[in-house]
Order: C-alpha cells, then sequence, then structure tokens
C-alpha cells in the first residue's frame, strides 16, 4: 500500500513537471505572439509597433487573471533602450505597456512581472518581431 | 614572569597566523549551484552573445561576452539593470568586464538584465544570480576570534604586549643589593654599565617578534576585488567538463556550429615523397678512382647545379702489377720514340743518297710510336670527369675529396625540388577506378596537394603502386620520407564536416568531438568518423546539426581530469 501511494505521490508530483516543460523555439501562442518559459508559467508577448502585451498561461495552457499583476518591460529598440512600466489591461486578461519603439525584427523585451502580490517575481526575454524565432 | 610574556606571543602569533589558512571562508556555497564549489555564477545567451557572471567578492561581478557560434571574445560594452538600477560595465580586456553594485553583495535572489552592445549589434540578455548567504558566524567563541582578528585590535593587543615587556624587561634589571651599611647618602647610586642597554635591546626584540606576527595580519584583509577570479576546469560526475570562461580564454577554445553536408569518400594509405624520374639523377664513376674537386670546387649539400656541369673528378687507380706493366710499356715506348727519331734524322740527312720509301717508312713508323704513347698517357695521369645528368639541387653527397670510389657507386643524386612524385600502396583496388583528387599530409602536419599520375600493374606486397605529382611542392620537401596519402573518391557520404583537430581519441577509446553544451559545459559526443582529407573529417553519426562543436583546443578539454 505504501509503495502504490508512494508511486501516486510521485506521479502528481512529476506531472505538472512533465507538462510545463520547455517551450520549443518558434511557438506561437493563441494570440499570435511569441510563446516563451516565464518562470512557471508560459508568456505570451504581442508586440506592435509602440505598444506591447503579455499574456501569461499556466502549464496546461489556460490564460491566467493579470488584475493583481504588475511589472515593468525593459524595451531595447532601434539602438534605444527603454524601461516602460506593464499594467493591467481593463479586461483584466493582460498586461500592457506603451512605449515609442517599432515592432522590427530586431526588437528585444524583457518582461519583470509579479503576477500577484505575494509570489516571487519572474523575467523572460522575448524577441517578439522576429519572424526566426 | 617571562613565561608568561613567552605565552602571549605564542598566542599572538598564533592568532595572526590563522587567517591566511582561512581567509576563503567566504567563498562557500550552497549545492544549489550548477557547479559544486564554483563561484556563484550566471549565464545568458542569445544567437549572437554568450555571456558568463561570476560573482566574486565585495558584490564584483567578472562578465566575460563572447560571439555565440565560435566562442571568440567580442570587444564592446555591457550594461547591468538591477531592480531599476543601471549599472555600466567596465572594460578590463577584451571581452572582459567587471561590475560591482552594492546589492549585488547582499544574499538573495537577483534579476539581471544585461544590455550588450557589440559593434553594430545589440541585445538584451537576462540571467537570475543566486548571491549566496554569507556564512553566519557560529557562535560567540567565532565572534571572539573575528574580533580578535582585527586588524585596530591586534595593533592595539601587539602595543599593549609591547608596553608590557618593557615593564617586565624594566622590572626585571638587575639592581645592586642595598649596602648593609649606610653610606654617604648625597653619592647617587653607580648603574652598572653593562646592564644599560638592555632596556633597548628587549624593546627592539619585542617589536620585532610584534611586526613579525602582525605582518599576515595586515596581508589578509587585502582581497582585491578588481583581481579575475580563477577557477580550475574539471570534469564533472555526469562526464560533462566544466571549463571557467578565464581557462577558455587562455587555451583560445573555438566552436563552430555543426551542418549537415555531402562529402566525397576517401582513402587512406601510406606513401613515400620521391624525385620525379625525369628531373633526378645519380652520378656515379665507370671506373674505380679517387675522388677529386670538380672546377668549382666539391659540391656540397642543397648545391644548385646545371647539366652537363662538372662536379667532380675521378683519377683512375690501378694495382701494382697494372702500373707496372703500364710504366713498362711507356718506357719502351719512349725508348722505341728516341731510336725512331734519330733513325729518322739519320736518314733526312743523307737524303739523296738513301731510298725515299726508307725515310717515309721511318718517318710512319716514328709517328705511330708517338700515337701509342699518346694513348697510354691518359691511363698513366688522366682523370674521368663527373658530370650532372639534370638540372637541380644537389641531395646526397657520398664521398670526399681523395676518397676512393668504386665503379657504379653513387656520388650524387641530383634532384629538382619543383618536381616531386609520392608513390604510395593502394590496398583497395576498388577505390583507384574513382579517384577524383588526393592530398598527403606531411609528418609536420602540413598539407600537400597530390595528382594522379598512372598505377602499377605489377602488384607489390599484394598491393597496387601508384604514383601521384606533388603539385606545388614545399622548397623543404622531405625526400623519402613517409606521408599519408588520402584519396578522395567520386563515392558520397552524408555527415558533418569539422575539422580534423576536433575530433580526439577518449580515454575510453572511441573518437570524441566536446559539444559546447552551455557557456561552461563541454559534452564529449562518440562520434563515427571518416577522413576526408588531410585536414578535415566527415562524422557520420552521433552528432546532429545545429550543435556548437569544439574545433580548436579538443585535445585541452580532454586532458582536464
Amino acid at each position: 500500500m505504501v509503495t502504490r501511494r508512494s508511486i501516486l505521490g510521485a506521479f502528481s508530483v512529476l506531472v505538472p513537471t512533465i507538462a510545463s516543460a520547455h517551450v520549443p523555439a518558434g511557438t506561437r501562442g493563441p494570440n499570435g505572439g511569441q510563446l516563451q518559459d516565464v518562470g512557471p508559467y508560459h508568456g505570451e508577448l504581442v508586440a506592435r509597433d509602440g505598444e506591447i502585451t503579455l499574456f501569461l498561461l499556466d502549464h496546461n495552457d489556460r490564460p491566467v487573471a493579470m488584475r493583481e499583476a504588475s511589472g515593468t518591460a525593459i524595451v531595447l529598440s532601434e539602438g534605444r533602450q527603454q524601461t516602460l512600466p506593464l499594467a493591467p489591461r481593463p479586461d483584466g486578461t493582460a498586461l500592457v505597456a506603451a512605449g515609442e519603439f517599432k515592432a522590427t525584427p530586431s526588437l528585444r523585451v524583457v518582461v519583470q512581472v509579479v503576477p500577484r502580490p505575494g509570489v516571487a517575481r519572474v523575467q523572460a526575454r522575448f524577441t517578439p518581431a522576429d519572424p526566426m524565432q | 614572569m617571562r613565561l608568561l610574556l613567552i605565552l602571549c606571543l605564542v598566542a599572538l602569533v598564533s592568532l595572526a597566523g590563522t587567517p591566511t589558512a582561512q581567509a576563503h571562508e567566504g567563498h562557500d556555497h550552497g549545492p544549489s549551484q550548477a557547479v559544486a564549489t564554483a563561484l556563484p555564477r550566471t549565464e545568458a545567451q542569445s544567437d549572437l552573445f554568450e555571456l558568463v557572471a561570476v560573482l566574486g567578492p565585495d558584490g564584483t561581478v567578472t562578465i566575460w561576452l563572447d560571439r555565440f557560434s565560435d566562442n571568440a571574445p567580442l570587444d564592446g560594452a555591457v550594461t547591468l539593470s538591477l531592480d531599476g538600477q543601471e549599472i555600466t560595465a567596465q572594460r578590463q580586456g577584451l571581452g572582459l568586464f567587471v561590475a560591482r553594485h552594492a546589492l549585488l553583495a547582499q544574499p538573495g535572489q537577483r534579476d539581471i538584465v544585461f544590455t550588450v552592445t557589440a559593434g553594430d549589434e545589440m541585445d538584451l540578455l537576462t540571467a537570475t544570480l543566486q548571491v549566496p548567504d554569507v556564512p553566519a558566524a557560529a557562535g560567540p567563541a567565532i565572534e571572539l576570534l573575528g574580533f580578535l582578528r582585527e586588524l585596530p585590535v591586534q595593533l592595539g593587543i601587539g602595543a599593549g604586549l609591547l608596553l608590557l615587556g618593557v615593564l617586565v624587561g624594566r622590572g626585571s634589571v638587575r639592581r645592586p643589593l642595598p649596602p648593609l651599611i649606610e653610606e654617604a647618602p648625597a653619592q647617587p647610586e653607580p648603574i652598572p654599565a653593562t646592564q644599560k642597554p638592555a632596556v633597548p635591546r628587549r624593546v627592539a626584540a619585542l617589536s620585532l617578534i610584534a611586526a613579525i606576527a602582525s605582518a599576515p595580519a595586515l596581508a589578509s584583509p587585502a582581497v582585491p576585488g578588481t583581481a579575475v577570479p580563477s577557477e580550475a576546469s574539471r570534469r564533472l560526475d555526469d562526464g560533462a567538463i566544466f571549463v571557467p570562461k578565464a581557462s577558455q580564454r587562455l587555451l583560445t577554445i573555438r566552436t563552430q556550429m555543426t551542418e549537415a553536408g555531402e562529402a566525397s569518400a576517401s582513402v587512406r594509405m601510406i606513401g613515400t615523397l620521391v624525385p620525379d624520374p625525369n628531373a633526378s639523377g645519380r652520378v656515379q664513376p665507370s671506373q674505380t678512382g679517387r675522388l677529386e674537386p670538380g672546377d668549382r670546387g666539391f659540391p656540397t649539400l642543397g648545391q644548385r647545379v646545371e647539366r652537363g656541369q662538372v662536379l667532380a673528378y675521378v683519377v683512375p687507380t690501378y694495382t701494382a702489377a697494372e702500373r707496372g706493366g703500364l710504366i713498362q710499356n711507356a718506357a719502351e715506348l719512349d725508348a722505341q720514340i728516341t731510336i725512331l727519331e734519330a733513325r729518322v734524322r739519320r736518314l733526312t740527312t743523307l737524303r739523296g743518297t738513301v731510298a725515299e720509301r726508307e725515310i717515309q717508312d721511318a718517318q710512319t713508323e716514328l709517328a705511330g710510336a708517338r700515337q701509342r704513347r699518346t694513348a697510354i698517357q691518359p691511363a698513366l695521369s688522366g682523370r674521368e670527369p663527373l658530370v650532372a645528368p639534370v638540372s637541380g639541387v644537389v641531395s646526397t653527397v657520398r664521398g670526399a675529396v681523395g676518397q676512393l670510389v668504386d665503379s657504379a657507386a653513387t656520388v650524387f643524386d641530383i634532384v629538382d625540388p619543383s618536381r616531386l612524385w609520392v608513390e604510395a600502396l593502394a590496398f583497395e583496388r576498388a577505390a583507384l577506378d574513382q579517384i577524383t583528387g588526393a592530398s598527403a599530409t606531411l609528418t609536420d602536419g602540413r598539407v600537400i596537394e597530390l595528382a594522379f599520375v598512372g598505377r602499377g600493374l605489377t602488384v607489390r606486397q599484394q598491393a597496387v603502386p601508384v604514383n601521384f605529382r606533388v603539385v606545388n611542392p614545399p622548397a623543404d620537401a622531405p625526400i623519402g620520407a613517409s606521408l599519408l596519402v588520402t584519396l578522395r573518391t567520386a563515392r558520397a557520404v552524408q555527415g558533418i564536416v569539422l575539422p580534423a583537430d576536433s575530433v580526439v581519441r577518449s580515454a575510453e577509446g572511441p573518437p570524441v568531438v566536446f559539444e559546447h553544451a552551455s557557456a561552461e559545459r563541454f559534452v564529449p559526443r562518440q562520434v563515427r568518423v571518416q577522413p576526408l582529407d588531410g585536414t578535415r573529417v566527415v562524422v557520420t553519426a552521433g552528432l546532429d546539426a545545429g550543435r556548437r562543436v569544439v574545433v580548436q583546443g579538443a585535445g585541452l578539454i580532454a586532458q582536464v581530469r
């Protein structure tokens, strides 16, 4: 009995680990943006000229509510680096940051997000407009 | 009293000596690091850059910046973003930067964003650095020890001991016993002259000991923060090899991205470098004799000679009997010539009285005798010239001036160094039917290009002799040396083409290449390789495309234990 329970216990520990395995390079999210590992989450970044939108998905790729989330985005575009605050969208599904940049293939974005108060900060690097990624 | 003083000094010396042994106490870390016992480090990479940051003492971060694909150091600029604060790293050398910040000295997890600029390329790289907890003092005893180890405290202890020593010394000075009989009180007390310098001497000795004892204590706190942390390369438990960036720079480790391709299969065989038969020759005398230098002296090795040039002379040598016979013949002929000359003279004075026919006969006889004497002369004093059969360079000299040489002995070899051949034995006869090219590797690693000339039909040692012409022979090509001939055939092989230096023989036997798995980790991959030419191999199994493989310094990584 003990062994069966321990096996089940091991499974319950292992299964989420398998599910949240690394996102392969070049994966696109449900909103058409680049999908990356962001700490324990999957993050999808959609970039347009002057605006980036970050969606967080859990390990089953279900959207995570972002009403209480906060963070910053460091954007490198055309040789200029700027740090922009990420604020929740009114519908609470994503974080948005606006600034002066162009969504060119050389655009690099680093997001540092606290998904909920009291949760450790996570960070990830995106190349949202690079067609090769 | 004296014993107490010695004990105090011993305690001081042992106290001051301990910090050197424990100077690296603060460098210990938990097992959470990727490589146990390495300094806290983090790495970041993009498709352009690879960056390693190592946290040294006092919140100093040393950053190595390299190109991702080939591991070459990149010059540029690095800026760190740490909790919204910008820190510009100072350039210390090519691709080496140092940054310092108070936050990096505080324990905890730090998210760092590196802004890298190298030439026209800019990129953002992210990394998380775990700053380890400073090991807390394990108890009041250690705290006390640490307090005692501080420099002002030690100086204070030293000064106190010095003062104590002076007092003790002063106290132990022998004084004359008070006289039993009271003398004149006005007379000053006589101080013995020999006792006087004792106090300064003791002070000097004590201060010297104190200085020696405090010297290591002075030296130990000066841990320079700018020095690049040095760590040792080592083999990890999983077989991978940890090589810190600093070592990679020293060993000039370079990598290459693997690409799947097609290459022509090749066959290897052993060959010998020989001179072109139409541009080389031997110089041999036709008779036994003694060597004499030619008109321009005796040829030396490497000397350039022209076709038809007289290199040396051979003076024939004879046995005593042969020489005796020759001298006898000559003497007889000389005597005969003298008689015949006298006869011709006599007859010509009697012209008119003797028959004209008799005079002519005598003259003819004299001419014949003279001709025979002339024919004998070279055998007595003549010599045979040794002539260069081709233009070229003297490659062998087997003889010296005055040496006796046999007939048909090789005295000189003449070789034209611009025309060389390679003679090889091919055991795989099938491969010879589709030769597309060939090259040869000299013993010193140089590769020379070959052109196929022809093959023999008679097998030698069950192999087919094949001749190649060296396309551009090096000036110092070692004639007669063995070399490795690589034949390229028309058969194609699929695989990854790598430089031959990237494949090393592992300790277990099979050939391996080292994959640059992450910034400081090299994973040995067993591979199946085929030679391609002298400098390249093709990996047909064991390696995927799109990996970074060490192409320079693989042999040095293989030696890491």
